[in-house]
Protein backbone atom coordinates (compact mmCIF):
# COMPACT_ATOMS: atom_id res chain seq x y z
CA UNK A 1 0.00 0.00 0.00
CA UNK A 2 2.85 2.51 0.76
CA UNK A 3 4.67 1.35 -2.08
CA UNK A 4 1.51 2.66 -4.19
CA UNK A 5 1.21 5.99 -2.77
CA UNK A 6 4.95 6.38 -3.19
CA UNK A 7 4.79 5.54 -7.10
CA UNK A 8 1.79 7.70 -7.58
CA UNK A 9 3.53 10.65 -5.79
CA UNK A 10 6.48 10.00 -7.58
CA UNK A 11 4.67 9.97 -10.99
CA UNK A 12 2.45 13.06 -10.07
CA UNK A 13 5.70 14.47 -9.19
CA UNK A 14 7.31 14.01 -12.69
CA UNK A 15 3.85 14.77 -14.32
CA UNK A 16 3.35 18.44 -12.61
CA UNK A 17 6.91 19.56 -14.69
CA UNK A 18 4.66 19.22 -17.47
CA UNK A 19 2.87 22.69 -16.84
CA UNK A 20 5.94 25.10 -17.02
CA UNK A 21 7.71 22.90 -19.77
CA UNK A 22 4.26 23.75 -21.56
CA UNK A 23 4.43 27.22 -20.78
CA UNK A 24 7.60 27.83 -21.86
CA UNK A 25 7.12 25.56 -25.09
CA UNK A 26 4.35 28.06 -25.64
CA UNK A 27 6.46 31.20 -25.36
CA UNK A 28 9.05 29.99 -28.00
CA UNK A 29 5.88 28.99 -30.22
CA UNK A 30 4.62 32.20 -29.74
CA UNK A 31 7.88 34.32 -31.39
CA UNK A 32 8.21 31.35 -33.75
CA UNK A 33 4.79 31.49 -35.24
CA UNK A 34 3.78 34.98 -34.42
CA UNK A 35 1.88 35.51 -37.64
CA UNK A 36 -0.92 32.16 -37.01
CA UNK A 37 -1.05 33.47 -33.04
CA UNK A 38 -1.96 37.07 -34.72
CA UNK A 39 -4.09 35.41 -36.75
CA UNK A 40 -6.27 33.21 -34.32
CA UNK A 41 -6.19 36.81 -32.08
CA UNK A 42 -7.87 38.74 -34.93
CA UNK A 43 -10.55 35.71 -35.71
CA UNK A 44 -11.27 35.42 -31.86
CA UNK A 45 -11.57 39.74 -31.67
CA UNK A 46 -14.27 39.33 -34.79
CA UNK A 47 -15.99 37.20 -32.79
CA UNK A 48 -16.37 39.12 -29.52
CA UNK A 49 -16.51 42.61 -31.50
CA UNK A 50 -18.35 41.75 -34.14
CA UNK A 51 -17.28 42.78 -38.06
CA UNK A 52 -20.09 45.30 -38.65
CA UNK A 53 -19.42 48.57 -40.13
CA UNK A 54 -18.88 51.50 -37.57
CA UNK A 55 -21.85 53.18 -37.80
CA UNK A 56 -25.07 52.59 -39.89
CA UNK A 57 -26.53 55.86 -41.60
CA UNK A 58 -30.15 57.01 -42.14
CA UNK A 59 -31.44 55.36 -45.45
CA UNK A 60 -32.12 59.09 -46.25
CA UNK A 61 -28.20 59.43 -46.40
CA UNK A 62 -27.46 55.96 -47.81
CA UNK A 63 -29.68 56.83 -50.75
CA UNK A 64 -28.01 60.14 -51.60
CA UNK A 65 -24.71 58.57 -50.88
CA UNK A 66 -26.11 55.14 -53.50
CA UNK A 67 -27.21 57.56 -56.37
CA UNK A 68 -24.09 59.66 -56.31
CA UNK A 69 -21.73 56.70 -56.53
CA UNK A 70 -24.07 55.24 -59.21
CA UNK A 71 -23.32 58.28 -61.18
CA UNK A 72 -19.38 58.30 -60.48
CA UNK A 73 -19.41 54.61 -61.30
CA UNK A 74 -21.32 55.53 -65.16
CA UNK A 75 -18.68 58.31 -65.36
CA UNK A 76 -15.87 56.37 -64.75
CA UNK A 77 -17.09 53.43 -67.26
CA UNK A 78 -17.27 55.99 -69.80
CA UNK A 79 -13.68 57.34 -69.30
CA UNK A 80 -12.78 53.72 -69.02
CA UNK A 81 -14.44 53.13 -72.68
CA UNK A 82 -13.00 55.67 -74.00
CA UNK A 83 -9.39 54.81 -73.43
CA UNK A 84 -10.10 51.33 -75.31
CA UNK A 85 -8.29 50.94 -78.76
CA UNK A 86 -10.71 52.15 -81.59
CA UNK A 87 -9.61 49.79 -83.78
CA UNK A 88 -8.68 45.89 -83.42
CA UNK A 89 -5.64 45.27 -82.13
CA UNK A 90 -3.17 42.36 -81.30
CA UNK A 91 -1.47 40.83 -78.22
CA UNK A 92 1.25 39.48 -77.51
CA UNK A 93 2.86 36.94 -74.99
CA UNK A 94 6.49 36.80 -75.20
CA UNK A 95 6.41 34.39 -72.61
CA UNK A 96 4.26 31.91 -73.86
CA UNK A 97 5.09 32.66 -77.41
CA UNK A 98 1.39 33.45 -78.24
CA UNK A 99 -0.47 35.75 -79.79
CA UNK A 100 -4.23 37.24 -79.63
CA UNK A 101 -5.69 38.89 -82.32
CA UNK A 102 -9.05 40.90 -81.27
CA UNK A 103 -11.68 43.12 -82.16
CA UNK A 104 -12.16 46.98 -80.89
CA UNK A 105 -14.59 44.77 -78.70
CA UNK A 106 -11.58 42.88 -77.01
CA UNK A 107 -13.68 39.91 -78.62
CA UNK A 108 -10.65 36.75 -79.84
CA UNK A 109 -10.17 36.93 -83.72
CA UNK A 110 -7.16 34.71 -83.67
CA UNK A 111 -4.48 33.44 -81.90
CA UNK A 112 -1.72 31.38 -82.56
CA UNK A 113 2.03 30.37 -82.10
CA UNK A 114 4.87 33.46 -82.86
CA UNK A 115 8.45 33.98 -82.00
CA UNK A 116 9.41 36.48 -79.77
CA UNK A 117 13.38 37.30 -78.71
CA UNK A 118 15.79 34.91 -77.64
CA UNK A 119 16.72 37.04 -74.70
CA UNK A 120 20.26 36.75 -75.92
CA UNK A 121 23.17 39.22 -74.85
CA UNK A 122 26.10 39.12 -78.03
CA UNK A 123 29.16 40.12 -76.85
CA UNK A 124 31.45 41.44 -79.55
CA UNK A 125 34.90 43.55 -78.54
CA UNK A 126 33.72 46.46 -76.62
CA UNK A 127 29.45 46.04 -78.19
CA UNK A 128 27.32 44.50 -76.58
CA UNK A 129 23.86 43.15 -78.26
CA UNK A 130 20.73 42.35 -76.58
CA UNK A 131 17.98 40.46 -78.35
CA UNK A 132 14.68 41.14 -76.43
CA UNK A 133 11.21 41.95 -77.29
CA UNK A 134 10.76 45.53 -75.75
CA UNK A 135 7.38 45.27 -73.77
CA UNK A 136 4.48 47.88 -74.30
CA UNK A 137 2.39 49.64 -75.91
CA UNK A 138 3.27 49.88 -79.58
CA UNK A 139 1.17 51.15 -82.82
CA UNK A 140 1.35 50.31 -86.47
CA UNK A 141 3.42 52.43 -87.91
CA UNK A 142 4.04 51.30 -91.31
CA UNK A 143 2.67 48.37 -93.36
CA UNK A 144 4.28 46.68 -96.35
CA UNK A 145 4.01 43.48 -98.46
CA UNK A 146 7.16 41.68 -99.61
CA UNK A 147 9.40 44.10 -97.91
CA UNK A 148 13.18 43.56 -98.21
CA UNK A 149 15.28 43.47 -94.74
CA UNK A 150 18.32 45.56 -95.02
CA UNK A 151 20.60 43.73 -92.53
CA UNK A 152 22.14 45.33 -89.76
CA UNK A 153 25.46 45.02 -88.33
CA UNK A 154 24.59 42.41 -86.00
CA UNK A 155 23.18 40.08 -88.60
CA UNK A 156 26.57 40.01 -89.17
CA UNK A 157 28.40 39.88 -86.34
CA UNK A 158 26.15 36.73 -84.97
CA UNK A 159 27.24 34.90 -88.17
CA UNK A 160 30.96 35.74 -88.60
CA UNK A 161 30.91 37.86 -91.42
CA UNK A 162 32.66 40.49 -92.01
CA UNK A 163 30.21 43.84 -91.65
CA UNK A 164 29.89 45.41 -95.71
CA UNK A 165 29.51 49.04 -95.52
CA UNK A 166 26.07 50.44 -94.83
CA UNK A 167 24.80 51.20 -98.44
CA UNK A 168 26.45 47.84 -99.63
CA UNK A 169 23.61 45.94 -101.87
CA UNK A 170 24.94 42.66 -99.92
CA UNK A 171 22.74 44.18 -96.98
CA UNK A 172 19.62 43.94 -98.60
CA UNK A 173 17.72 40.31 -97.71
CA UNK A 174 14.25 39.81 -100.17
CA UNK A 175 13.07 36.41 -98.25
CA UNK A 176 13.91 37.03 -94.44
CA UNK A 177 10.83 38.82 -93.40
CA UNK A 178 8.10 37.05 -95.54
CA UNK A 179 5.16 37.91 -97.11
CA UNK A 180 3.83 41.15 -95.24
CA UNK A 181 5.52 43.14 -92.72
CA UNK A 182 4.22 45.99 -89.90
CA UNK A 183 6.68 48.35 -88.33
CA UNK A 184 6.38 48.56 -84.80
CA UNK A 185 8.87 51.10 -84.39
CA UNK A 186 12.71 51.31 -83.02
CA UNK A 187 13.05 48.97 -85.96
CA UNK A 188 10.52 46.09 -84.66
CA UNK A 189 8.68 44.43 -86.75
CA UNK A 190 5.37 42.16 -86.75
CA UNK A 191 6.95 39.92 -89.54
CA UNK A 192 7.09 35.97 -91.67
CA UNK A 193 9.34 33.57 -91.36
CA UNK A 194 11.21 31.20 -92.84
CA UNK A 195 11.34 29.16 -90.10
CA UNK A 196 8.20 28.23 -89.26
CA UNK A 197 9.39 24.71 -87.10
CA UNK A 198 10.41 27.54 -84.70
CA UNK A 199 6.96 29.22 -83.82
CA UNK A 200 6.00 29.09 -80.33
CA UNK A 201 10.06 28.99 -79.56
CA UNK A 202 11.87 32.49 -78.42
CA UNK A 203 14.37 32.64 -81.07
CA UNK A 204 14.34 36.25 -83.07
CA UNK A 205 16.37 39.48 -82.15
CA UNK A 206 13.51 41.23 -81.22
CA UNK A 207 10.79 40.93 -83.68
CA UNK A 208 7.65 39.59 -83.72
CA UNK A 209 7.69 36.46 -86.08
CA UNK A 210 4.56 35.07 -87.46
CA UNK A 211 3.69 31.62 -88.95
CA UNK A 212 2.45 32.60 -93.10
CA UNK A 213 -1.87 32.38 -92.52
CA UNK A 214 -1.77 34.32 -88.96
CA UNK A 215 0.23 36.77 -90.58
CA UNK A 216 -1.97 37.23 -93.20
CA UNK A 217 -5.27 37.37 -91.11
CA UNK A 218 -3.25 39.90 -89.04
CA UNK A 219 -2.21 42.18 -91.78
CA UNK A 220 -5.28 42.24 -93.29
CA UNK A 221 -6.99 43.07 -89.96
CA UNK A 222 -4.72 45.48 -88.32
CA UNK A 223 -4.40 49.13 -89.98
CA UNK A 224 -1.98 51.94 -89.52
CA UNK A 225 -2.40 53.47 -86.17
CA UNK A 226 -3.64 49.66 -84.78
CA UNK A 227 -2.16 49.17 -81.11
CA UNK A 228 0.38 46.51 -80.54
CA UNK A 229 0.11 45.20 -77.12
CA UNK A 230 3.54 42.76 -75.68
CA UNK A 231 4.07 41.31 -72.44
CA UNK B 1 10.36 20.61 -0.53
CA UNK B 2 13.24 21.75 -2.21
CA UNK B 3 11.68 20.57 -5.64
CA UNK B 4 7.43 21.57 -4.68
CA UNK B 5 9.57 25.34 -4.10
CA UNK B 6 11.65 25.36 -7.68
CA UNK B 7 8.54 23.79 -9.30
CA UNK B 8 6.36 26.82 -8.28
CA UNK B 9 9.28 29.26 -9.07
CA UNK B 10 9.73 27.66 -12.72
CA UNK B 11 5.91 27.71 -13.12
CA UNK B 12 5.41 31.30 -11.70
CA UNK B 13 8.62 32.43 -14.00
CA UNK B 14 7.34 30.65 -17.58
CA UNK B 15 3.61 32.24 -16.69
CA UNK B 16 5.26 35.46 -16.35
CA UNK B 17 7.09 34.99 -19.81
CA UNK B 18 4.07 33.30 -21.69
CA UNK B 19 1.69 36.35 -20.64
CA UNK B 20 4.33 39.06 -21.60
CA UNK B 21 5.51 37.56 -24.92
CA UNK B 22 1.54 37.05 -25.40
CA UNK B 23 0.70 40.57 -24.63
CA UNK B 24 3.97 41.97 -26.43
CA UNK B 25 4.06 40.21 -30.12
CA UNK B 26 -0.22 39.06 -29.64
CA UNK B 27 -2.07 41.09 -27.77
CA UNK B 28 -0.61 44.09 -28.37
CA UNK B 29 -0.37 44.50 -31.98
CA UNK B 30 -4.37 43.05 -32.57
CA UNK B 31 -5.94 44.78 -30.03
CA UNK B 32 -4.17 48.24 -30.64
CA UNK B 33 -3.02 48.86 -33.59
CA UNK B 34 -4.70 49.10 -36.58
CA UNK B 35 -3.57 46.49 -39.52
CA UNK B 36 -4.88 48.33 -42.49
CA UNK B 37 -4.12 52.33 -43.13
CA UNK B 38 -6.54 54.01 -45.05
CA UNK B 39 -6.25 56.29 -47.66
CA UNK B 40 -8.69 59.07 -49.15
CA UNK B 41 -11.16 57.93 -51.32
CA UNK B 42 -11.55 60.20 -54.06
CA UNK B 43 -14.30 60.38 -56.75
CA UNK B 44 -14.03 61.05 -60.27
CA UNK B 45 -17.10 63.37 -60.18
CA UNK B 46 -15.77 65.46 -57.44
CA UNK B 47 -11.86 65.04 -58.55
CA UNK B 48 -13.21 67.13 -61.70
CA UNK B 49 -15.22 70.04 -59.81
CA UNK B 50 -12.04 70.44 -57.42
CA UNK B 51 -9.85 70.52 -60.35
CA UNK B 52 -6.18 69.97 -60.34
CA UNK B 53 -6.80 66.68 -57.85
CA UNK B 54 -7.57 69.00 -55.17
CA UNK B 55 -10.11 67.29 -53.00
CA UNK B 56 -12.17 68.13 -49.97
CA UNK B 57 -11.39 64.76 -47.44
CA UNK B 58 -14.33 65.38 -45.27
CA UNK B 59 -16.47 65.04 -48.69
CA UNK B 60 -14.38 62.05 -50.14
CA UNK B 61 -13.74 60.06 -47.41
CA UNK B 62 -15.88 57.15 -46.17
CA UNK B 63 -16.01 57.87 -42.44
CA UNK B 64 -18.27 57.47 -40.01
CA UNK B 65 -20.27 60.69 -39.04
CA UNK B 66 -23.55 60.77 -40.88
CA UNK B 67 -26.16 59.75 -38.23
CA UNK B 68 -27.26 56.17 -37.69
CA UNK B 69 -30.64 54.05 -37.84
CA UNK B 70 -31.46 50.75 -38.81
CA UNK B 71 -30.75 50.60 -42.51
CA UNK B 72 -28.26 47.59 -42.62
CA UNK B 73 -28.98 46.51 -45.95
CA UNK B 74 -28.83 49.38 -47.88
CA UNK B 75 -25.64 49.97 -46.38
CA UNK B 76 -24.35 46.89 -47.12
CA UNK B 77 -25.34 47.60 -50.84
CA UNK B 78 -24.28 51.12 -50.86
CA UNK B 79 -20.66 49.36 -49.51
CA UNK B 80 -20.92 46.77 -52.45
CA UNK B 81 -21.46 50.05 -55.04
CA UNK B 82 -18.86 51.38 -53.56
CA UNK B 83 -16.65 48.61 -54.20
CA UNK B 84 -17.36 48.73 -57.74
CA UNK B 85 -16.41 52.54 -58.45
CA UNK B 86 -13.17 52.29 -56.04
CA UNK B 87 -12.46 49.25 -58.52
CA UNK B 88 -13.27 51.15 -61.59
CA UNK B 89 -11.23 54.74 -60.64
CA UNK B 90 -8.71 52.56 -59.55
CA UNK B 91 -8.62 50.93 -62.88
CA UNK B 92 -9.50 54.70 -65.00
CA UNK B 93 -6.27 56.03 -62.56
CA UNK B 94 -3.69 52.95 -63.96
CA UNK B 95 -5.28 53.11 -67.35
CA UNK B 96 -4.00 56.71 -67.53
CA UNK B 97 -0.65 55.48 -66.96
CA UNK B 98 1.84 53.06 -69.81
CA UNK B 99 2.52 50.49 -67.33
CA UNK B 100 0.88 47.03 -66.89
CA UNK B 101 -0.61 46.42 -63.52
CA UNK B 102 -2.01 43.18 -61.65
CA UNK B 103 -6.02 43.37 -60.61
CA UNK B 104 -6.75 40.71 -58.21
CA UNK B 105 -10.53 39.70 -57.85
CA UNK B 106 -11.09 37.78 -55.41
CA UNK B 107 -14.74 38.36 -55.65
CA UNK B 108 -14.21 36.61 -59.12
CA UNK B 109 -11.21 34.73 -58.25
CA UNK B 110 -9.25 35.55 -61.29
CA UNK B 111 -5.75 37.45 -61.55
CA UNK B 112 -5.53 39.88 -64.54
CA UNK B 113 -2.73 41.92 -66.24
CA UNK B 114 -3.61 44.86 -67.50
CA UNK B 115 -2.76 47.81 -69.28
CA UNK B 116 -4.97 50.79 -70.17
CA UNK B 117 -7.96 48.83 -69.11
CA UNK B 118 -7.36 46.32 -71.99
CA UNK B 119 -6.62 43.09 -69.93
CA UNK B 120 -3.68 40.88 -71.39
CA UNK B 121 -3.47 37.87 -69.58
CA UNK B 122 -6.51 36.52 -67.65
CA UNK B 123 -6.27 33.08 -65.27
CA UNK B 124 -8.38 31.85 -62.42
CA UNK B 125 -7.41 31.95 -58.80
CA UNK B 126 -6.91 28.41 -57.36
CA UNK B 127 -6.84 29.18 -54.03
CA UNK B 128 -6.65 32.40 -52.25
CA UNK B 129 -6.31 32.61 -48.57
CA UNK B 130 -6.46 35.65 -47.16
CA UNK B 131 -5.34 36.83 -43.24
CA UNK B 132 -8.10 37.01 -40.66
CA UNK B 133 -6.71 41.01 -40.42
CA UNK B 134 -8.42 41.25 -43.31
CA UNK B 135 -11.26 39.46 -43.41
CA UNK B 136 -12.28 40.10 -40.00
CA UNK B 137 -12.43 44.24 -40.62
CA UNK B 138 -15.45 46.39 -41.15
CA UNK B 139 -16.62 46.63 -44.52
CA UNK B 140 -16.07 50.94 -44.52
CA UNK B 141 -12.68 50.70 -43.14
CA UNK B 142 -12.06 47.91 -45.79
CA UNK B 143 -13.17 50.53 -48.69
CA UNK B 144 -11.02 52.91 -47.48
CA UNK B 145 -8.01 50.48 -46.81
CA UNK B 146 -8.47 49.46 -50.77
CA UNK B 147 -9.63 52.61 -52.13
CA UNK B 148 -6.41 53.23 -54.41
CA UNK B 149 -4.19 51.22 -56.03
CA UNK B 150 -1.50 49.84 -54.11
CA UNK B 151 2.49 50.12 -55.33
CA UNK B 152 4.78 47.38 -54.11
CA UNK B 153 7.89 48.46 -52.32
CA UNK B 154 9.86 45.20 -52.25
CA UNK B 155 9.43 42.26 -54.28
CA UNK B 156 11.13 38.52 -54.33
CA UNK B 157 10.91 35.83 -56.36
CA UNK B 158 12.41 32.02 -56.76
CA UNK B 159 12.70 33.20 -60.47
CA UNK B 160 14.94 35.83 -62.78
CA UNK B 161 12.64 38.62 -64.18
CA UNK B 162 14.82 37.96 -67.28
CA UNK B 163 17.41 36.42 -67.60
CA UNK B 164 19.54 37.03 -70.70
CA UNK B 165 22.02 34.19 -72.14
CA UNK B 166 25.45 35.76 -72.68
CA UNK B 167 27.35 34.54 -76.29
CA UNK B 168 30.89 35.65 -77.83
CA UNK B 169 30.55 36.76 -81.29
CA UNK B 170 32.32 34.15 -83.65
CA UNK B 171 35.30 34.91 -85.51
CA UNK B 172 34.52 33.17 -88.79
CA UNK B 173 31.63 31.41 -90.18
CA UNK B 174 32.96 28.31 -89.20
CA UNK B 175 32.88 28.76 -85.44
CA UNK B 176 29.21 30.58 -86.02
CA UNK B 177 28.39 27.37 -87.83
CA UNK B 178 29.56 25.04 -84.74
CA UNK B 179 27.72 27.57 -82.47
CA UNK B 180 24.15 27.05 -83.64
CA UNK B 181 21.81 25.16 -81.42
CA UNK B 182 18.53 23.82 -82.10
CA UNK B 183 16.08 25.98 -80.23
CA UNK B 184 14.18 24.14 -77.40
CA UNK B 185 11.43 25.72 -75.22
CA UNK B 186 13.34 26.88 -71.82
CA UNK B 187 11.83 24.99 -68.71
CA UNK B 188 10.01 27.18 -66.64
CA UNK B 189 10.92 27.45 -62.62
CA UNK B 190 9.32 26.96 -59.72
CA UNK B 191 7.48 30.16 -58.64
CA UNK B 192 6.94 31.51 -55.52
CA UNK B 193 6.73 35.44 -55.21
CA UNK B 194 6.52 37.76 -52.43
CA UNK B 195 5.19 41.27 -52.37
CA UNK B 196 5.36 43.87 -50.16
CA UNK B 197 2.92 46.65 -50.90
CA UNK B 198 2.21 49.75 -49.22
CA UNK B 199 -0.35 50.13 -46.70
CA UNK B 200 1.04 47.13 -45.04
CA UNK B 201 -0.35 44.27 -47.70
CA UNK B 202 1.77 41.07 -48.59
CA UNK B 203 1.01 39.20 -51.30
CA UNK B 204 2.39 35.75 -51.54
CA UNK B 205 2.16 34.05 -55.48
CA UNK B 206 2.50 30.12 -55.29
CA UNK B 207 2.12 27.63 -58.10
CA UNK B 208 -0.34 25.05 -57.98
CA UNK B 209 1.46 22.96 -59.55
CA UNK B 210 3.76 20.58 -57.38
CA UNK B 211 7.49 22.04 -57.54
CA UNK B 212 10.79 19.78 -58.08
CA UNK B 213 13.69 18.75 -55.95
CA UNK B 214 15.40 22.02 -56.51
CA UNK B 215 12.15 24.53 -56.62
CA UNK B 216 10.60 22.87 -53.29
CA UNK B 217 14.28 24.23 -51.59
CA UNK B 218 13.88 27.40 -53.77
CA UNK B 219 10.40 28.35 -52.49
CA UNK B 220 11.55 26.81 -49.06
CA UNK B 221 14.18 29.41 -48.70
CA UNK B 222 12.19 32.32 -49.55
CA UNK B 223 9.45 31.80 -47.45
CA UNK B 224 11.80 30.81 -44.45
CA UNK B 225 13.77 34.24 -45.34
CA UNK B 226 10.01 36.24 -44.61
CA UNK B 227 9.49 33.87 -41.29
CA UNK B 228 12.85 34.73 -39.92
CA UNK B 229 12.26 38.57 -40.71
CA UNK B 230 9.01 37.80 -38.64
CA UNK B 231 10.70 36.01 -35.71
CA UNK B 232 13.33 39.03 -35.25
CA UNK B 233 10.19 41.47 -35.76
CA UNK B 234 8.58 39.49 -32.70
CA UNK B 235 12.23 39.27 -30.35
CA UNK B 236 12.82 42.98 -31.32
CA UNK B 237 9.34 44.21 -29.56
CA UNK B 238 10.08 42.06 -26.35
CA UNK B 239 12.92 44.47 -25.86
CA UNK B 240 11.21 47.63 -27.38
CA UNK B 241 7.38 46.56 -26.39
CA UNK B 242 6.28 48.05 -29.29
CA UNK B 243 5.80 45.83 -32.20
CA UNK B 244 4.72 47.16 -36.02
CA UNK B 245 1.10 46.57 -36.64
CA UNK B 246 0.47 43.15 -38.07
CA UNK B 247 1.13 42.57 -41.40
CA UNK B 248 -2.02 40.80 -43.42
CA UNK B 249 -2.07 38.79 -46.38
CA UNK B 250 -3.30 37.40 -49.04
CA UNK B 251 -1.60 34.28 -50.57
CA UNK B 252 -2.97 32.93 -53.92
CA UNK B 253 -2.20 30.44 -55.94
CA UNK B 254 -1.93 30.25 -59.39
CA UNK B 255 -1.01 27.56 -62.49
CA UNK B 256 3.10 27.62 -62.55
CA UNK B 257 2.61 29.67 -66.35
CA UNK B 258 0.28 32.16 -65.56
CA UNK B 259 2.50 33.41 -62.35
CA UNK B 260 5.99 32.95 -64.48
CA UNK B 261 3.89 35.33 -67.27
CA UNK B 262 2.58 37.72 -64.50
CA UNK B 263 5.88 38.34 -62.72
CA UNK B 264 7.96 38.47 -66.00
CA UNK B 265 5.36 41.10 -67.44
CA UNK B 266 5.14 43.35 -64.44
CA UNK B 267 7.36 46.57 -64.18
CA UNK B 268 10.01 46.50 -61.76
CA UNK B 269 7.76 48.56 -58.91
CA UNK B 270 4.41 47.05 -60.01
CA UNK B 271 0.67 48.76 -58.97
CA UNK B 272 -2.21 46.13 -57.81
CA UNK B 273 -5.76 46.92 -57.88
CA UNK B 274 -7.69 44.74 -55.14
CA UNK B 275 -11.18 43.43 -55.49
CA UNK B 276 -12.87 41.64 -52.40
Amino acid sequence: MEIEEKSKLSFFGIVKWIIPVFLLTMSVMMILFTPAFQDSAFKLKSLFAGSSDSEIRTPDVIRKMESKSRRNISLIADKLDKLKPVKPYIVVNTTGNRFSLRDINGDTIRTGACSTGKNELLIAGNKRIVFKTPKGIFTVRNKQQNRPWVKPDWAYIEDGLPIPSARSADRIDYSTLGDYAMEIGDGYMLHGTLYQRFLGLPVTHGCVRLGDKDLEVIYNTLSKGSKVFIY
Amino acid sequence: MKSKIAFWILTIVSSIIVVYILVNTVVQPVFTKNPLPKVIVRTTGEKEKGGKGEIKPDEDTISPSEGSGNSKEAWSKFIENRKKEVLLQSRLTLANEDSMYLVLDLVKNVAILEIKGISLHECPIVKATISNSIKSYPSDGLLNWMAEPFSVKHIEATIPKIQFIEKIAPKDTLEANKMVVEPTLARLGDVCIVMDFDRNLRLVIGQSEQPDEEGAKLISALRKKYNKIEISRSINSLTKFNREPVKPQIEIVLPKSDATIFYKALPLNPRMILRM
